[in-house]
């Protein structure tokens, strides 16, 4: 069974058609990407899937269960944890509260249990927590540093060093390679590697062909809302309603 | 009222004018509606008109008001000034005090909302105290109605014409206003700032010159309207208190972003607490209002006529 | 939660011992202002608690007046003693405050303001119009004050060492919250509720935890207040008292713990000093406040570095947080 399946959603915005009916699966382990001309509709599926968004029909079934009107919290809590565009941080704390706050899942305590300080162990744990994901990331040394100091292949490290402090079953990843250089990108492709090889899957939105791919397994792609093309990289790059519609003949 | 008579026909009397006060009181209570609806329309509209076009939300409002009120006091109740001159008086006066809040207060603090808004509100403590100073303590001052005697419809209606004067003024100055707004390029240059400011600037829109003439009419409306309740009301240097709650309750259910919304909510707010403190009581009415207010703002925090869902 | 340093320590339990002293040397007029002192310290820091998600409301002072009534009528009505009734009141304020959450948290910012300014004046009507039991625009007199082993709670020293005694604790139960998870979660909750939401936060629930537990305090701090003056009006807990709140979290800096204690104390004190100047009083606020928002915009915290620098505990070593 895929762990995430989405069904025929339907987005409208008042008389505005996001999303026309698009229906894709992504299996355990994959990288699963997710791309289009701009306007597509890519963020706005993803916001849907992460529950900032109620579809306005079709489902979304995650690990067998429907999560549709579920809220964002809630889908966290469930496994399903979605990065942001235009990298988004606690920008006024450091690294370690950053990611620290990423365990709230695992570490939230009630106020009684705050007040006493009878959730030290907890605390405990969410700080070694914290510790292995800085240092999965290659952060532990810029701990201290506030989040808005950071250059920004550290503070795109950050951010999804913030989502997988939960451990997610599935990350959903939004154009996390926007405005990076080469050097950036092959460091952020080498980060992202190593979060699949630790069990996470993965659904990416983004425009940087080298990173698609070289990352995904299976692409979907969207334009106007609707499902244009699907299948492996090597298929969709020579499909020629996607050479039309987007990719314009190179990548 | 004569209670019930020995006689048949007395009683029949008692009740036939029972009757007629009840219509009577039913009548007049429609006319004070009206009359108020204006008022809380001048002060509403004077309200959006601020928060729309430079994002500030001017506690201030309802001194503006409330000096407008005094001004007339002082000019014409003290001084003897015409009351037609009184009231252009103040309502200069009162657009001289908006100008002046736009270009000191509101022009540094337009990126911070907080920051503008406490501006406003160390402008209402100033204000009060002014009027304090000017008035001197003691019981509300009342300014004699420059238009005495009442038109008597059918022995039933009666309409002052201080009334009448009020209510016309106030729908004329109304109709000016969406003229204005809807017909003229400046009023076009407003509603493109309230709809989107950045986009207006980068189209060449002078933001310091329209927030001016916002701030300027929101004020002309507030003296206006404070002008033409001074000789209905009484005045306190609180009376600004009430002015501001009715004008959020009216803002918030015609919809923040809409004058029109505005200036309909004022009028069925005037008419739902007219009749309930007629027949019910004061307190009761705001209540009823606040309790609306608070529901619209759940239910459909646009209100009735905007569409634009704020940050 | 931050490693509070032995420096500090000894600093906190030193003014302490300088609060319990000072009273024995004040005329009783300022021994009364030191009593207001305290209560509004603890008014204005539960305020803050609030401010650290972001949400400003107008409701705090109604609340305050909530617990007010609710230990007038426990203590009067009831004939609960004081250590009960004023427990009591916190715990019904913060229960109102749950009850209020459901239609004031669908509303954010701006709206938020309003709404919250608009069901706190409806419920200051409710005082005003139901006579019975709320005593209408008189309100309730007669309350009584507080019985303990035969200690004369008139005296103005021994009540201020019940307010210094009841707003210490609280302080420090704020503080505790404040640095820890659950304060650094309502910070994320301030400054980027979508992504504190994406891992797993329910924002609503915080901005109500923050809302309930301010209300809790701060009807506590009602309930001192009336049980010392023996009367509860309406009037007491108005649109001016609530500005005047405003003021001194904004004057005295909400970036940190103290920086509205600073206000509170600062602008107390003027405001004594003013009192010769009864009638243009309000107009010296009003100069006050725009000039301090003009020219202090980060509030008075920021102009005593030293002071804030020794007392801020935001930015610190993290290695002590969760313990």
């Amino acid at each position: 069974m895929p762990l995430l399946e989405v069904k025929n959603v339907v987005k409208r915005f008042g008389g505005l058609m996001a999303l026309n009916g698009v229906s894709f699966a992504v299996e355990h382990g994959e990288v699963h990407g997710l791309i289009g001309p701009n306007g597509a509709g890519k963020s706005t599926l993803f916001k849907n899937i992460a529950g900032f968004y109620t579809p306005t029909a079709g489902d979304i079934v995650f690990d067998g269960h429907s999560i549709v009107g579920h809220s964002p919290h809630s889908i966290a809590a469930r496994g399903i944890v979605r990065t942001f565009q235009e990298t988004t941080l606690f920008q006024e704390l450091t690294v370690f509260d950053n990611v620290f706050i990423g365990c709230h899942l695992q570490a939230r305590s009630n106020i009684f249990a705050a007040i006493l300080g009878s959730d030290r162990a907890r605390q405990a744990q969410a700080r070694q927590r914290t510790e292995e994901v800085m240092a999965f990331m290659g952060l532990d040394e810029r701990r201290e540093q506030l989040a808005a100091q950071l250059p920004l292949g550290s503070q795109r490290a950050l951010a999804m060093a913030i989502a997988l402090a939960s451990s997610p079953k599935l990350l959903l990843m939004d154009e996390p390679f926007a405005g990076m250089n080469p050097e950036e990108t092959n460091h952020m492709m080498a980060l992202t590697r190593k979060v699949v090889e630790s069990g996470t899957t993965i659904v990416l939105v983004e425009h940087d062909m080298k990173a698609v791919m070289g990352l995904c397994d299976q692409l979907t792609v969207l334009n106007f809302g609707s499902l244009l093309s699907q299948g492996k990289p090597e298929q969709v790059r020579q499909d020629p309603q996607v050479i039309e519609a987007y990719l314009g003949g190179s990548a | 009222m004569r209670g019930g008579g020995q006689m048949p026909g007395c009683r029949r009397a008692a009740i036939a004018e029972a009757g007629v006060f009840v219509l009577e009181l039913f009548l007049q209570s429609i006319i004070n509606s009206l009359v108020q609806g204006g008022f809380f329309a001048l002060w509403a509209v004077g309200l959006v008109l601020v928060f729309g076009v430079m994002g500030v939300v001017n506690f201030a409002h309802g001194e503006l008001v409330m000096v407008g009120a005094y001004s007339v006091w002082l000019l014409h109740a003290e001084w003897g000034t015409p009351y037609l001159v009184s009231l252009v008086c103040a309502v200069l006066l009162v657009m001289m005090i908006g100008f002046g809040m736009e270009r000191y207060l509101f022009r540094p603090k337009r990126e911070d909302a907080l920051g503008g808004l406490i501006n406003s509100i160390g402008v209402l403590f100033i204000l009060q105290v002014v009027a304090h100073v000017i008035g001197g303590t003691g019981p509300a001052k009342q300014v004699a109605p420059p238009l005495p005697g009442t038109l008597v419809i059918d022995g039933i209606l009666r309409l002052p014409y201080q009334r009448l004067f009020a209510l016309s003024i106030s729908v004329a100055a109304l109709l000016l206003l969406f003229y204005f707004l809807t017909r003229t390029r400046l009023g076009w240059a407003l509603r493109a700032v309230a709809l989107d400011r950045e986009a207006s600037a980068l189209q060449g829109i002078n933001i310091n010159r329209i927030s001016m003439i916002a701030i300027g009419v929101s004020g002309a409306m507030a003296g206006l309207a404070g002008a033409l309740m001074a000789p209905m009301t009484n005045i306190t240097p609180h009376m600004g208190h009430n002015v501001i709650i009715t004008s959020f309750i009216v803002t918030i259910v015609g919809g923040i972003g809409s004058l029109s919304g505005a200036v309909l909510a004022a009028f069925l707010y005037a008419f739902m607490h007219t009749f309930v403190t007629v027949y019910v009581d004061g307190t009761v009415a705001t209540m009823c209002g606040l309790l609306i207010m608070v529901v619209v703002l759940i239910i459909k925090p646009t209100g009735i006529m905007g569409q634009r869902v704020s940050e | 939660m931050r490693q509070t340093s032995k420096r500090q320590i000894l600093g906190i339990l030193a003014l302490l011992a300088g609060l319990m002293v000072l009273p024995h040397f004040l005329q009783f007029h300022h021994q009364d202002f030191m009593i207001f002192l305290g209560i509004n310290i603890l008014v204005v820091v539960s305020y803050r608690l609030m401010t650290l998600t972001g949400e400003w409301s107008l409701i705090h002072v109604v609340m305050m007046g909530v617990g007010a009534y609710a230990s007038a009528l426990l203590a009067k009505e009831a004939g609960l003693s004081f250590w009960l009734a004023m427990p009591a009141a916190g715990i019904f304020t913060a229960l109102v405050a749950a009850l209020l959450c459901f239609p004031l948290f669908r509303m954010t910012q701006f709206y938020f303001l309003i709404g919250s300014f608009a069901v706190g004046e409806a419920i200051r009507l409710a005082w005003i119009y139901f006579v019975n039991p709320f005593g209408g625009s008189s309100g309730i007199s007669g309350i009584p004050i507080p019985e303990l082993f035969g200690i004369d709670f008139f005296n103005p020293i021994s009540y201020f060492y019940l307010v210094l005694a009841v707003v210490s604790l609280s302080l420090l139960i704020l503080y505790r919250i404040e640095n820890s998870r659950v304060g650094l979660t309502l910070h994320a909750v301030h400054w980027k509720a979508p992504l504190a939401e994406s891992v797993g936060v329910d924002t609503w629930k915080y901005r109500s935890l923050a809302f309930i537990v301010a209300s809790l305090f701060v009807g506590i701090a009602g309930s001192l207040k009336v049980h010392y003056l023996g009367t509860v009006t309406p009037h007491q807990f108005g649109v001016g008292i609530m500005v005047f709140v405003l003021i001194w979290v904004i004057l005295g800096g909400y970036n940190s713990f103290f920086g509205p204690v600073i206000g509170a104390v600062v602008l107390s004190i003027l405001d004594e000093s003013l009192r010769e100047f009864e009638d243009i009083r309000p107009a010296i606020y009003g100069v006050l406040l725009i000039a301090g928002i003009m020219f202090m915009p980060k509030g008075l915290e920021s102009v005593a570095p030293n002071l804030a620098g020794w007392l801020r505990q935001r930015r610190t070593t993290t290695d002590n947080r969760g313990s």
